[in-house]
């Protein structure tokens, strides 16, 4: 039989693997402290799962654990950090990485190396470790993440999933005691989200205590405790069956309750549901008649879900045929035909890779097709100027950092109408008037630059929306946005979804598709394979095991439970109108 | 798209020492520093072309093919504007066209795309852990030849950023093209701070990513991969230091000048 390769260094499960104590941290030039006197303790093989909204101090805490903060991130740091028995005073960051091995969120910027291997390696290299050591170590720690047989390939060709695994693999080959994940997700489609959280439980099997950051509550269900953190200080901690059913709590610190227990909730039921069965059985037993009801299948799901219409004469925008490649390059877009009508609200899923950006810069005019063609309200886009696809299609950039330039948030929304050379009472109206429609029209002085990562992506919609376009893409618009933000960025969303601009939404993420979306378009390797309502998607079991592409746990709950609900406020409604 | 040039490959060339490659990059830039002749630089130009076949790095020379004949068109137009030796073939205000001006422009731009193909040829056969253990074995401290190899890795993944920053900018109507050259050079200004801004979020990324992985630790690490000297290495060495002395001899007695008669 088979054995799994061992990483952790299995010490008894009561000794303390770390403990923080009364940490409180300002950064240079912070106002307010990042951290305010902090304390907690793990044991060993314990997992912790850490949540809070952004700038709650998460991340600052991740640092604090192998001495970035405040060894590079400099500023007033008091407090204790002991790792075991040994107390981080006075050590440098590259002494402590051998003890605490740290995974970020950019997976991009922590792999420096040309081929697989030489990336686990790097780290055993600084440490000093003899080769014949280090050949040791790099196949176990490239079994336990699922890479064995890759140690040629080159970093830069792994998919997203793909690479947070070799960043993982690179701090388990120094078999640390701790590992901390910092939001290790949250640039990864569903496919790549799912590998990491399945080596994380694989690790915590395996007895490695871990610190796991991440804004997902859903995913720390499995955790043995959890830490909500709130302006830089501890506000709960405790099993997640305590934590995450304090709904109150969890609203305050702008955490996305996990939706089986906001089921639960809703309908009174007190109490904490780990899994699709804890939360069906709560269910059943309340309310006893729903345990005769069958669960739907696909087929009678897609019967249950309305069909929408698309029979207007003209698209606002409509690709024919469109296929592309890059030079020398294989075909990232594969005949792909599409229509988008005016005022609808399209959601458009698949794995990194799959060929949904691409689609969209064919759609705004920023690549050519190598066949077919893009109409834009009956015009052929090659043959519009760029004023003219502007005002008709709008791009806002996964990263707005990408779009912001100008030094003041209203400069930045101008630059798009002085660029078309629209006069100064025009821009000035249209200034205002979209960054009222964003909530930014008291930051206008303000510098784009110094704005929340949730401001900056509204400066940059507003930026796009000063063009008045009638179609607006949105490339994963709440990536790296806390639940509060997300919620804020798709109530903007839909308003203007309200005002007739068609949506055409880039997303990995589930419930928004669910709770937002009308259309679904499913992409993989450049094809499309699925063009239709979000019930009709949800229910297709057979495509979505085959894109990796997971419905919300609120959805499959429903189908169990012989319905099709996409919100966990549908759900509670049907399960009332049926027991 | 392939963000890096290394060409994974068992030619000779990948197989050197990575000091030998150091020294060769450096042979390169030597001899082509020493001669402004095109024919002086003929030898050299055919050296590189013939490494690059064997190599199979005509990948990467393709890829830049524009950049090459860019670099050779425009250096030989603008030396006819400053470099005003020898008989005009043409009479013409501003500009002159010689024999001699003809080709020291042109053997100027033959230089900048044999510093280019180097380069290229280097990145094609080196990766960038040896360009790094390369720079030590010659004295360069480890920290100073991993940042440098480090620009290596950063500088395409800028120019990605630039990429894309440039396409925001295009779809807010945006028109970098329009206007004189310097105009145009000015529109770019636009494009400098979140290029900036961004390059410093991702080597502030980098930088503690590198730091938590042990980065710092020790002066000299260990490496994974063996770098032994072998007869091919020293037999390349002799052939480095022969075309580099080959070189400077046609310096010295002067066949690398452009005869102004």
């Amino acid at each position: 039989m088979k054995t799994e390769p061992q990483i952790a260094t299995g010490r008894a499960a009561t000794e303390i693997a770390l403990s923080v104590s009364e940490v409180t941290f300002t950064y240079h030039g912070g106002a307010q402290p990042a951290l305010r006197g902090l304390s907690f303790a793990q044991e060993h093989g314990e997992m912790i799962g850490i949540m809070g909204a952004s700038g709650a101090g998460k991340s600052t805490l991740a640092k604090c654990l192998n001495r970035l903060v405040p060894e590079f991130e400099g500023g007033d740091f008091r407090g204790i950090v002991t790792i075991g028995k040994t107390r981080l005073d006075d050590v440098r960051v590259c002494e402590v990485a051998a003890q605490v091995g740290m995974v970020f969120q950019d997976f991009e910027s922590q792999l420096f190396c040309t081929n697989v291997a030489l990336e686990v390696a790097f780290a055993m290299e600084q440490v000093g470790m003899d080769r014949a050591e280090m050949k040791a170590r790099l196949g176990p720690a490239l079994e336990a993440v699922g890479l064995t047989g890759f140690d040629h390939r080159d970093p830069t060709s792994l998919s997203g999933g793909e690479k947070q695994r070799l960043a993982i693999a690179s701090v388990l080959a120094l078999r640390p005691s701790i590992i901390v994940l910092d939001e290790p997700t949250t640039d990864l489609d569903p496919e790549g989200k799912a590998e990491v959280f399945a080596l994380i439980a694989k690790l915590r099997e395996q007895g490695l205590s871990l610190i796991v950051i991440e804004h997902e509550s859903e995913e720390l269900l499995c955790a043995d405790r959890v830490i909500v953190l709130g302006e830089g200080a501890v506000v709960a901690d405790g099993a997640p069956a305590s934590v995450m059913t304090n709904f109150e709590l969890l609203e305050q610190c702008g955490v996305h309750p996990p939706g089986l227990n906001s089921v639960l909730h809703l309908l009174g039921i007190d109490r904490h549901a780990a899994t699709l069965d804890d939360a069906f059985e709560a269910i059943v037993h309340a309310y006893p008649r729903l345990a005769n009801l069958n669960a739907v299948s696909g087929s009678t799901a897609a019967a249950q879900a309305p069909v929408e219409g698309r029979s207007a004469p003209q698209a606002l925008a409509e690709v024919q045929n469109l296929s592309f490649n890059y030079p020398d390059g294989p075909r990232v877009l594969d005949r792909i035909d599409l229509r988008i009508e005016r005022g609808e609200f399209l959601a458009v899923v698949g794995q990194n890779g799959s060929g949904k950006t691409t689609l969209a810069k064919h759609i705004v005019g920023l690549l050519k097709p190598a066949e077919g063609r893009v109409i834009l309200d009956g015009r052929d886009r090659a043959a519009l100027r760029a004023a003219e696809t502007a005002r008709e299609a709008a791009y806002v950039f996964q990263n707005p950092d990408h779009q912001i330039s100008a030094a003041t948030v209203w400069d930045e929304v101008a630059f798009g109408p002085r660029n078309f050379g629209l006069g100064d009472a025009e821009i000035e109206r249209r200034c205002h008037e979209v960054l009222d429609a964003v909530g930014l029209l008291d930051a206008r002085e303000s510098d784009p630059f110094l704005l929340s990562k949730g401001e900056r992506q509204r400066v940059a919609v507003a930026s796009v929306l000063a063009l008045r376009p009638r179609l607006l893409i949105l490339d994963e618009p709440t990536t790296g946005l806390d639940y509060r933000e997300q919620r804020r960025m798709m109530a903007l969303v839909q308003e203007l979804n309200r005002t007739r601009i068609a949506i055409v939404m880039i997303t990995h993420t589930p419930w928004l598709v669910a709770e937002y979306a009308r259309r679904v378009v499913l992409m993989r390797k450049g094809r499309k394979l699925f063009d239709g309502g979000v019930r009709e998607f949800f229910a297709a079991d057979d495509l979505l095991a085959h894109s990796s592409f997971r419905p919300p746990e609120i959805t499959s709950l429903a189908r169990r439970l012989g319905t099709l609900a996409l919100t966990p406020a549908e759900l509670a409604a049907w399960i009332r109108e049926h027991a | 798209m392939a963000i890096y040039l290394y060409l994974e490959r068992d030619s000779f060339v990948h197989r050197l020492h990575p000091t030998v490659k150091v020294i060769a990059l450096f042979v390169m830039f030597w001899s082509v520093y020493w001669v402004d002749n095109p024919l002086a630089l003929l030898p050299i130009g055919i050296f590189m072309l013939w490494v690059a076949e064997a190599t199979g790095s005509w990948r990467n020379f393709y890829r830049y093919r524009w950049y090459f004949l860019i670099l050779i068109f425009t250096t030989t137009i603008v030396w006819m504007f400053f470099y005003r030796q020898g008989p005009p073939l043409i009479n013409l205000p501003i500009i002159h066209i010689s024999r001699v001006s003809l080709m020291f422009g042109f053997g100027r731009g033959i230089k900048l795309a044999e510093l280019l193909a180097a380069s290229v040829l280097f990145l094609s056969t080196t990766r960038v852990e040896e360009f790094t253990v390369g720079l030590a074995k010659l004295g360069v401290s480890y920290r100073v030849g991993f940042a440098i190899s480090l620009a290596f890795r950063l500088v395409p993944l800028f120019i990605d950023s630039a990429m894309t920053i440039i396409d925001a900018q295009k779809l807010r109507g945006y028109d970098f093209e329009q206007g004189r050259l310097f105009e145009r050079i000015k529109r770019y200004v636009t494009v400098v701070i979140p290029v900036f801004m961004a390059a410093l979020r991702r080597a502030n990324n980098m930088a503690m990513a590198l730091e938590a992985r042990g980065f710092g630790l020790r002066n000299n690490p260990t490496t994974f991969v063996e770098y032994p000297v072998v007869l091919a290495d020293v037999i390349a060495g002799a052939a480095l230091f022969g075309i580099a002395t080959g070189y400077f001899l046609i310096y010295y007695t002067g066949y690398g000048a452009i005869p102004l008669k």
